[in-house]
């Protein structure tokens, strides 16, 4: 009878703890995969950027002066 | 007039027994929360309907070639079987426990020689044969359960991972329960019985189905019946615990929006999880590995045919068998026990010390973070029941604040829930299996 009541006891005690290690090891991992993709993905930055002098070039013909302007808000914004 | 007396002879109402007929009134208890009281019915219609047809007299649906034969044959065929069995009488109990008890080759050769004299398997013997004994059944619905989840939430903000592991101590300090109950003296379950009793506690119905069937197969009626019938109640088993344990300014805490998870980061979780179960804890891997693959088929974008298949159509027909399957256990001898209702009263108090432990984690980590960032009422959520320990989260906290949405954020506890189960279920079956 004692024998059951520790064995149920040992088991919780391993259970639990093995549980909490497992979940903390899958959230270090967790974390650290997620900083490698944002810091390594090419996808997402790169293209925002890309994106931006298409618009600049359309403008160009209209206006030089606005296009002086708004390089140097972006500039300023930049920096 | 002895063709008359046939067919009343082999009539249900002459051959019914008290206990299947309490059974059948159980089955049909069990529709009708399904119907009318709308408790999770997709599983409990086809557990109610299976429970009565395994308990129709005569027609020995829910037993196996050999148990038919037993019940009907001949002396001469009796004592056929119980040579093979190697016992020397033939009162039918005996050799019903020696067929129990027997090894493989055994069984088989007694199943072979009642075939050879017209006995074969009820139909839903062989659909718990097929579906749950091979373990099948439940491993096919949680790859259904992966296609269907998404881990956005959780990979946001990972610490939630804490509340879904803190939440399966209620399936540890129901085991210790029931075998305490036992040094008492007033129930008699074995490490094994407990184990598959306390994983009611993940209230995860799959999880719950597997651990059942391969630690305490005896057991599995009732604590298939326990776990689906918690599940459907966590809207009123989960409220008053987290009420208590929280404060109204706690419960007012708003939650900063979840930042966006690319679709690399979503491919690569189910990865890391099969990787990290795969070196630390393979015998999980059933489990968590059917999980991590229906995952990976919904997120890598180009099975999308595959996915839907997983969690629609796959994910009913598989269903459809577990509930029949189950049903099937749900036999007099076995469920109309004492041990039985221990399963409902540790089932419950499972359910409730698990929510209470997510709450209180959830405490700890907002005090931790500062007293302002985490609301406690998403800790209840770390015991799977997924989706429904979210929506409770989610309804507490619009009642505490009419803007407080906090269903996404209750998400990300919830499928770690599962997670912490399925982890709970390995280490249960690696311990004592």
């Amino acid at each position: 009878m004692d024998n059951l009541l520790s064995e149920g006891l040992t088991l919780m005690v391993f259970g639990m703890g093995f549980v909490f290690t497992f979940l903390t090891l899958l959230v270090v991992v967790t974390t650290y995969m997620s900083k490698l993709v944002v810091k390594y993905e090419p996808a997402a930055q790169p293209k925002a950027t890309s994106s931006r002098p298409t618009p600049t070039v359309a403008v160009q013909q209209g206006s030089d002066e606005l296009v002086a302007v708004i390089s140097a808000a972006v500039h300023k914004y930049r920096s | 007039m002895d063709k008359l007396l046939d067919l009343w002879l082999a009539s249900g109402i002459y051959n019914i027994s008290v206990g299947q007929l309490v059974m059948i009134l159980v089955g049909l208890g069990l529709l009708y929360l399904a119907i009318r009281k709308n408790f999770e019915p997709l599983l409990l219609v086809p557990i109610g309907f299976g429970g009565i047809l395994a308990n129709i007299p005569e027609a020995g649906l829910a037993f196996s070639a050999v148990e038919n034969a037993v019940h009907f044959a001949s002396p001469e065929l009796l004592a056929n079987i119980a040579s093979v069995l190697g016992i020397s009488g033939i009162d039918p109990h005996d050799i019903l426990h020696a067929y129990h008890t027997s090894n493989t080759s055994t069984h088989a050769a007694a199943t072979l020689l009642a075939n050879d004299n017209n006995f074969s398997n009820g139909m839903l013997y062989n659909f718990y044969t097929v579906a749950i004994a091979s373990g099948a059944a439940p491993l096919i619905i949680f790859m259904g359960v992966g296609a269907m989840t998404d881990f956005g939430p959780l990979l946001a903000n990972p610490k939630t991972l804490f509340l879904g592991a803190a939440a399966q101590f209620g399936i540890f300090a129901t085991v210790l329960g029931a075998v305490a109950l036992t040094s008492l003296g007033l129930m008699d379950f074995s490490i094994q019985d407990a184990a598959a009793i306390g994983i009611i506690g993940g209230a995860d119905g799959p999880t719950a189905i597997y651990v059942a069937s391969l630690l305490a197969p005896q057991l599995l009626g009732a604590i298939a019946v326990a776990a689906y019938s918690y599940m459907a109640l966590v809207p009123l088993i989960q409220p008053p615990i987290m009420r208590a344990l929280t404060t109204e300014a706690e419960r007012k805490i708003k939650m900063v929006q979840l930042r966006h998870i690319s679709k690399l980061e979503k491919i690569l979780f189910p990865l890391s999880l099969l990787i990290l179960v795969a070196m630390l804890l393979p015998d999980a891997a059933p489990l968590l590995g059917m999980f991590c693959f229906g995952n990976l088929m919904r997120e890598c974008g180009v099975v999308d045919r595959l996915s839907d298949t997983a969690q629609n159509a796959l994910i009913n027909i598989v269903t459809i068998f577990l509930g029949l399957s189950v049903g099937s256990k749900l036999s007099a001898d076995k469920f109309l026990d004492i041990q039985t209702l221990g399963i409902l009263v540790l089932g419950i108090i499972a359910f409730g010390i698990g929510t209470a432990m997510g709450v209180l984690m959830a405490k700890f980590m907002n005090k931790l973070a500062g007293g302002n960032s985490i609301n406690p009422l998403i800790g209840s959520a770390g015991v799977s029941a997924v989706p429904m320990a979210a929506r409770v989260s989610n309804k507490l906290g619009l009642e505490a604040n009419s803007q407080n949405f906090l269903l996404m954020h209750a998400m990300g506890p919830n499928v770690a829930g599962v997670i912490g189960s399925a982890v709970a279920a390995g280490v249960m079956i690696k311990f004592v299996g």
